[in-house]
């Protein structure tokens, strides 16, 4: 999806959590918080983390500089299972 | 003597290949780009209709302005209590028009994009339903998109 979008001309970035399986499908451009599927812009109601990650995500659509990179970012959630 | 004693030999182990790189550069400051969210994570408005959970490659387009808790997700590849419980988890929608009243980004798009990512009929995903999608955000003059899946 992200290749797609890229293609039409759109530069994109993703939000993973699983960055190795972002890696394997060739995307553009990535950013990895430590998070768990389904909350990958972080924790439920937790305003500060998903504004920061976003921020951060957004920051790097201008940063990154060649496709392939794949940022961490600096939040950690852990789902209480 | 030529160490290759066989030419054109391939394994029989079926491995994923990386498609070769996909680039355009972004040519704008964050605060002149108008920015949408395509989601793998199966949100759709609560009035639309639900992903088939064994299998779906159609996508829902998502109206930039609709209060967040008329959004729901159908997903079955993953633990959707979180998302359940805040929608913005996976599509952060209002942290997005938080980012536009901060003056950080332009503005949010006219339409977001929903889809039941994690595998299923993966051709269809890159010769159909991908390019449709890009169509779409293209045409709405969306100059950045964040996704949200894997």
């Amino acid at each position: 999806m992200q290749r797609a979008i890229e293609e039409a001309g759109i530069p994109t970035i993703i939000v993973a959590a699983l960055p190795p399986v972002v890696r394997q499908n060739g995307s553009p451009r990535c950013t990895a918080p430590i998070v768990p599927m389904g909350a990958n812009v972080g924790e439920p109601n937790n305003i500060e983390m998903q504004k920061g990650i976003l921020k951060d995500t957004l920051k790097q659509l201008i940063e990154i500089d060649m496709p392939g990179k794949i940022i961490p970012l600096p939040y950690e959630y852990h789902a209480k299972i | 003597m030529s160490l290759t004693v066989v030419k054109g030999l391939q394994s029989e182990i079926y491995v994923p290949i990386t498609p070769p790189p996909v680039w355009t550069p972004a040519t704008k400051p964050l605060n002149e780009m108008v920015i949408a969210i395509a989601t793998a994570a199966g949100v759709h408005l609560k009035s639309d209709k639900r992903f088939n959970l064994a299998g779906d490659t159609s996508f829902r387009t998502i109206p930039g302005d609709i209060p967040s808790k008329e959004l729901m997700v159908s997903h079955g590849g993953y633990d959707n209590s979180d998302v359940n419980k805040d929608i913005n988890c996976m599509f952060p929608i209002d942290r997005l028009r938080e980012l536009v009243e901060e003056g950080f980004i332009k503005a949010v798009a006219p339409q977001h994009i929903g889809f039941m990512g994690g595998g299923g009929d993966v051709k269809a995903f890159i010769e159909s339903t991908g390019p449709e999608i890009a169509r779409i955000l293209k045409e709405e003059g969306v100059d950045g998109v964040v996704i949200t899946g894997g």
